[in-house]
């Protein structure tokens, strides 16, 4: 098999960084390749310049063999790239297919865009692959998984030969990265190419054809996987032995810190998201909230913050009513919350660090002195968090958009971590982070419970949920259905509660 | 997936300008009914709907150009400024060469100056309110300046332009004659419906029908042509638009000149139209009112259209005679009184409670007061304004990045 993109040498410089130092890279026609490497060993840089987002600053890049000089992304979307972002580019306010054909719209005259035709392509492409979307969905009724699927779709319409795809696993159910990676292999199979990314090793090992690691800006090594194993890559990505995390005691007290009492909630529009929720959680304690996105987790979160109001029940927070407590209460009580939308919910990123640091605890010490927020502790306690949680950033005055996104978790993370809260909200708190990375958030997790806290934690990642959580509660479909023993479940039977079929 | 769904969809669209008629036929059924209660037949008579077509025009203008820019991202306070640009050119041109020539420069230079808006937002990165904000300021100072050394003063008063020549208007032959011979028969809610259809069928301006016709064209533009598409992500998702190769700047600076381009024709509509001279704060805030047209309008052209519409019958209003008020008064709480039954039925006793004393209030007022104070019916609109916003404001879905600033290549 010959070889549809090679890189020989690229680097590509940031003030104060180097985000990519000497890279090379051979992906042959037709092979799924993964991309592994730390948060920030310059992943993300690597797949903008094959797109033609950003320029290296050297370096050669070859498409089909020849050398190529990508100036803008239609110049790589002419040559058969297409990418899929970490972070999605698509509208809510309109329909899926006009996400699809957005900037390559098969017009009439020029201007007038042939929307049937279009619907007709795009019919013909979600079948072909297996891609179940349908082209008049308005955006904002998809779920995670349906939106990458019309990522995937949009660059499929492009006609695109070579699919670069950031963390698309991140952000997905187990259910959904099945559908994902036979999603995947469809496409291989057809002749298409496959390059992704992404920080979960199991997943790697099983579907690709060729890993490469990258570690600090460059590429380490590539290996197949039959010749290698999960330790190898590892070692190969940090440079050495991971931290393991400690697993503390059970010390559950009688204390109360969250208590749910048949919780429902509707949205403005009438429609029921959550019915008759009960959930009690004590100190020193994580509870794993288990579930397919789009049960209510988001919403149930939202109860417990005091950003929605339930439309019958209770939900007590550390003896306060959510439905009455403003959530800056709530949080200067000793809640903490990680938000699973960092970049929408957690972080404003076009401000420093120093400044992300202070949202959230704006009102209380040390971040508050008076009416004036304290900016020397600020940034001093930024310092902090930037040492702790290992963050990869060149100084706390950076904006939050300089930080590769695994970064900006951990960030978060630390943040919310300061002060030993009582009640920890944790959304998907190790999304997009890597192994090593991973380890220290689970270590402080873990800590923070045996210090007392009692831990929410709602997740996505099997593991993470099996090797933290204490007890397991399953949503599905508004509601809590099952209550299960992480010791005495398995993942299958986890899986079969999440699709409600009968519980374990 | 299925066609089930898609036939659904095909329904509730089929369903809902008819729900929308038949909505319009029962108020109209209600004011029908009080003028005959009342005898006062100002609210359907010819006269009203003329003035509120005229009224509702510059509003038009003013809130498609709003929509225009909005909807590729940028607000555009400074529509009141564009409107003055064309009120004055439109007025000069027209003394200098004839109307027509006024209405063309009245484009030309509000296309220049809602260039100029994009350049201070766009390119420079100004924020948003303040670009318009100066807008605003400058045309109204330019105006003033250069009437002083323009205009020949007219008995000392130089904020006055010469008069103007006319546009042609026409009457459309048999269909105005057959509304106002069944208007005058006097047959309760026929002779109502066609006393307002004779209203806007006879004396129409040519500038009016050529001004009505962009409202289908902003919706075909938006919804079928690839510039519309593109226009729309602008507003949506930047970024998504830019990574895909949309040059999301040069779609935006289109959209904010045809954005000044559209105010300035309803500027120069109050100019020529609506009257024939330019006279100093002949806008009176009409810009801002066709901002919130598009808020009621919920960013869609035929929104802005009806919220045009409602602004401009309140104005009507004013200008008419004050019990016409006091009908509508008497109107709402009918409708209030309606609404109160509705929700009884369906058990919802907050809302029931809250409508059924909006209803007691309207026939107190009725009872109680005599005469409305020209001061409340000089408020009226903005009241209306204010309540239409408050009770819309849950449903809306605006551009998700209007106002906020854009950087290519931010992330
Ligand atoms: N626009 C930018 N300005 C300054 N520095 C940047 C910028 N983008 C990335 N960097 C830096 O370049 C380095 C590589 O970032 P990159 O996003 O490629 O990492 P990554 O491997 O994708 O990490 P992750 O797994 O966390 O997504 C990081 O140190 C990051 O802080
Ligand atoms: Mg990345």
């Amino acid at each position: 098999m010959s070889n549809v993109l090679e890189v020989i040498g690229i680097e590509k410089k940031y003030p104060g960084v180097i985000a990519n130092r000497d890279v090379s890279l051979q992906v042959r026609e037709g092979s799924i390749h993964a991309i592994i490497g730390e948060n920030g060993a310059g992943k993300s840089t690597l797949m903008k310049s094959l797109y033609g987002l950003i320029r290296p600053d050297a370096g050669q890049i070859k498409v089909f063999g020849s050398e190529v000089n990508l100036k803008s992304p239609q110049d790589a979307i002419e040559l058969g790239i297409g990418m899929v972002h970490q972070h999605f580019k698509l509208a809510d306010n309109a329909t899926v297919l006009e996400n699809v054909i957005l900037g390559s719209e098969p017009t009439r005259f020029g201007f007038v865009v042939k929307y049937d035709q279009a619907r007709k392509k795009l019919l013909e492409i979600t079948k072909n692959y297996g891609l179940d979307i349908d082209p008049d969905e308005s955006l904002s009724n998809l779920g995670v998984g349906e939106r990458q699927r019309v990522e995937i779709a949009k660059v499929l319409f492009r006609g695109a030969k070579i699919l670069i795809l950031d963390e698309p696993t991140a952000v997905l159910v187990p259910q959904e990265v099945d559908e994902l990676f036979a999603n995947l292999r469809e496409l291989v199979k057809n002749g298409l190419t496959v390059l992704f990314i992404s920080h979960k090793l199991d997943e790697v090992l099983s579907i690709a054809d060729d890993i490469t690691i990258m570690r600090q800006g460059t590429t380490v090594a590539t290996r197949k996987p039959k010749e290698t194993n999960k330790k190898e890559l590892a070692e190969l990505m940090v440079g050495g032995e991971l931290p393991k995390p400690k697993a503390g005691e059970l010390k559950v007290s009688s204390e109360s810190i969250l208590s749910i009492k048949s919780a429902a909630y509707s949205r403005a529009d009438g429609r029921e998201i959550l019915h008759d929720v009960n959930l009690e959680l004590h100190g020193g304690e994580i509870v794993g909230l288990a579930g397919v996105e789009g049960n209510g987790q988001s919403e149930l979160i939202e109860l417990i913050m005091g950003l929605a109001q339930p439309s019958a029940g209770s939900v007590q927070v550390l003896g306060l009513d959510a439905a009455t407590t403003l959530t800056r209460e709530i949080r200067n009580a000793g809640v903490a919350y990680i938000p699973q939308d960092r970049q929408r919910d957690g972080l404003l990123m076009s401000a420093p660090l120093w400044e992300n640091r202070i949202l959230g605890h704006q009102f209380a010490d040390p971040m508050a002195k008076g009416v004036w927020v304290n900016k020397g502790a600020a940034i001093e306690d930024s310092k902090r968090v930037v040492d702790e949680f290992d963050v990869r950033t060149p100084g706390i005055n950076v904006l939050a958009s300089a930080l590769s996104g695994g970064n900006q978790q951990k960030f978060i993370v630390g943040r919310e971590l300061t002060g030993d809260p009582k009640l920890i909200v944790a959304a998907q708190p190790t999304r997009g982070v890597d192994v090593g990375a991973q380890a220290i958030i689970w270590d402080h997790l873990m800590q923070a419970r045996s210090k007392g806290a009692g831990i929410l934690l709602v997740t996505a990642d099997l593991e993470e949920l099996f090797s933290l959580s204490d007890r397991i509660a399953v949503i599905y479909s508004g509601t809590i259905v099952s209550i299960l023993n992480p010791a005495k479940t398995t993942p299958e039977d986890l899986g079969l509660a999440m699709t409600g079929a009968k519980s374990a | 997936m299925s066609t089930e769904t898609k036939t659904a969809k095909a329904k509730s669209f089929f369903k809902s300008p008819a729900r929308i008629t038949l909505l319009i036929a029962g108020l109209f059924l209600i004011i029908s009914l009080v003028e005959s209660i009342t005898g006062s037949v100002d609210i359907s008579s010819p006269g009203t709907s003329g003035a509120t077509l005229r009224f509702a025009i510059p509003l038009l203008m003013a809130g498609l150009g709003g929509l225009w820019a909005e909807r590729a991202g940028v607000i555009n306070i400074g529509l009141e400024g564009m409107m003055i640009v064309g009120t004055w050119t439109a007025a000069w041109f027209g003394y200098l060469h004839g109307p027509y020539v006024g209405i063309l420069a009245a484009a030309v230079f509000g296309l220049a100056s809602g260039f100029f808006h994009a350049i201070l937002t766009v390119k420079i990165g100004i924020d948003q309110a303040v670009s318009g904000l100066a807008i605003n300021l400058i045309a109204a100072g330019a105006a003033r300046y250069l009437s002083g050394i323009y205009f020949p003063p007219v008995g000392g008063d130089r904020t006055v332009s010469p008069p103007v020549e006319t546009l042609p208007s026409f009457t459309i032959p048999f269909v105005a004659d057959f509304f106002k011979s069944i208007d005058e028969k006097n047959i309760f809610f026929l002779s109502n419906i066609s006393g307002l259809l004779y209203g806007i069928t006879r004396d129409l301006s040519v500038v009016t029908v050529a001004l009505l016709l962009l409202v289908p064209l902003t919706s075909w533009i938006l919804w079928r042509s690839k510039f519309g598409l593109r226009m729309r992500f602008s507003g949506e998702n930047p970024m998504a638009a830019e990574s895909l190769g949309i040059n999301v700047y040069r779609t935006r600076y289109i959209a904010i000149s045809v954005s000044g381009m559209l105010a300035s024709l309803g500027g120069a509509y109050l100019a020529l139209v609506a009257s024939s001279v330019y006279r100093e704060g002949q806008t009176a805030g009409r810009g801002f009112i066709g901002l919130a047209t598009v808020i009621f309008g919920n960013w869609r052209p035929s929104g802005v259209f009806a919220g045009s519409l409602l602004f401009g019958f309140t104005d009507a209003l004013r200008v008419r005679q004050a019990e016409s008020v006091m009908s509508l008064i008497l109107a709402a709480g009918i409708v209030a009184l309606l609404l109160a039954i509705y929700y009884s039925v369906s058990r919802s006793w907050k809302p029931a409670g809250a409508y059924f004393g909006i209803a007691l209030f309207a026939l107190w007022v009725n009872q109680k007061v005599d005469t409305i104070p020209q001061e409340f019916v000089t408020v009226f609109p903005n009241f209306a304004t204010l309540i239409v916003l408050t009770f819309l404001a849950q449903r809306l879905t605006p551009p998700a990045m209007a106002g906020m600033p854009y950087r290519r290549g931010a992330e």
